[in-house]
């Protein structure tokens, strides 16, 4: 029983800061309100046997990826205190590509029901924690397995990505002594 | 709904899909880059959650493909994001501004 107050406990934390991480009017609140929101997916990760991916939703997500954006945030101070106004033209198409991707969710729901839920229920979940895939060691040998090529190139990938990063940074720097 | 019941397939679907369709309100309504990055780090999110979803609830397989998918899409998020921030950077030092409205140029 616990654990079903913890899953939806979850889900509604993910779900609610998400909404709320899109629509509130301060930034820095709408860069919190996606903490918890990382923070309930990493949640729902646990549920999921995923505990090397919740490890990972934590460590890079939260200690990584939000940082940035917190820093971000207050790094442009002038934007702290401002209240974000969306234009109508703006109000108009948020409302019509959240309902566009809502359809699309609901679309794929229906289509789940009819195929995954019926092998669901005549098989029943797979239980990962019982071969050990769901552990560091699991997602380990597959990346070094077959999925050795995705790896290298996402490391490559972000090799490059932070390179550039760097450089786009270093590239806009005034020189020292300049005129501002 | 009878299969909506904790830990199956079709909850964390509706989680997923309310936080696909709140990243795409964020990136069509906000202004600043910052609240558009917000917005494609929760589209990056629901996409994870439902690799790993299918991943555990694909019947009669064990293997840990959706797990590994979803790591891909957070080294994705990760190289996005610093990108996307050194972008954001660049274009407050010029314009002092990161209204997306206003922002027509990277270089001064």
């Amino acid at each position: 029983m616990i654990e079903h107050g913890l899953f939806w406990g979850c889900c509604l934390l993910a779900a609610l800061s998400g909404v709320g991480a899109a629509t509130v009017r301060n930034l820095f609140h709408a860069a919190l309100l996606l903490g918890l929101c990382l923070l309930g997916v990493a949640g729902l990760y646990l549920f999921l046997q995923a505990w090397y991916l919740a490890c990972i939703q934590v460590v890079v997500y939260l200690g990584g990826i939000l940082v940035l954006v917190l820093f971000a945030t207050l790094f442009s101070s002038d934007i702290l205190g401002q209240r974000q106004v969306p234009s109508r033209a703006q109000q108009v198409g948020g409302v019509l590509a959240a309902g566009l991707g809502t359809a699309a969710g609901l679309h794929l729901l229906v289509v789940t029901l009819d195929h995954g839920l019926r092998l669901e229920q005549q098989r029943g979940p797979v239980h990962l924690a019982d071969t050990g895939v769901g552990t560091a060691g699991g997602i380990g040998d597959l990346l070094v397995g077959s999925w050795f090529a995705p790896f290298l190139v996402a490391g490559v990938l972000l090799t490059v990505a932070l390179v550039g990063a760097v450089a786009t940074v270093k590239r806009y720097r005034r020189p020292a002594g300049g005129s501002p | 709904m009878s299969s909506l019941h904790a830990d199956s397939l079709t909850a964390y679907l509706v989680v997923a899909t309310v936080l696909f369709a709140s990243g795409l309100l964020a990136i069509a309504t906000r202004r600043t880059a910052i609240g558009v990055l917000i917005g494609i780090e929760l589209l990056l999110n629901s996409a994870a959650l439902q690799f790993a979803a299918y991943g555990r609830f694909r019947a009669g397989a064990v293997d840990v493909q959706g797990q590994s998918s979803s790591l891909f899409v957070v080294v994705v998020a990760a190289a996005e994001a610093a990108v996307v921030l050194a972008l954001f950077f660049a274009v407050y030092r010029t314009s002092r501004d990161v209204d997306l409205e206003q922002t027509r140029e990277l270089r001064s």
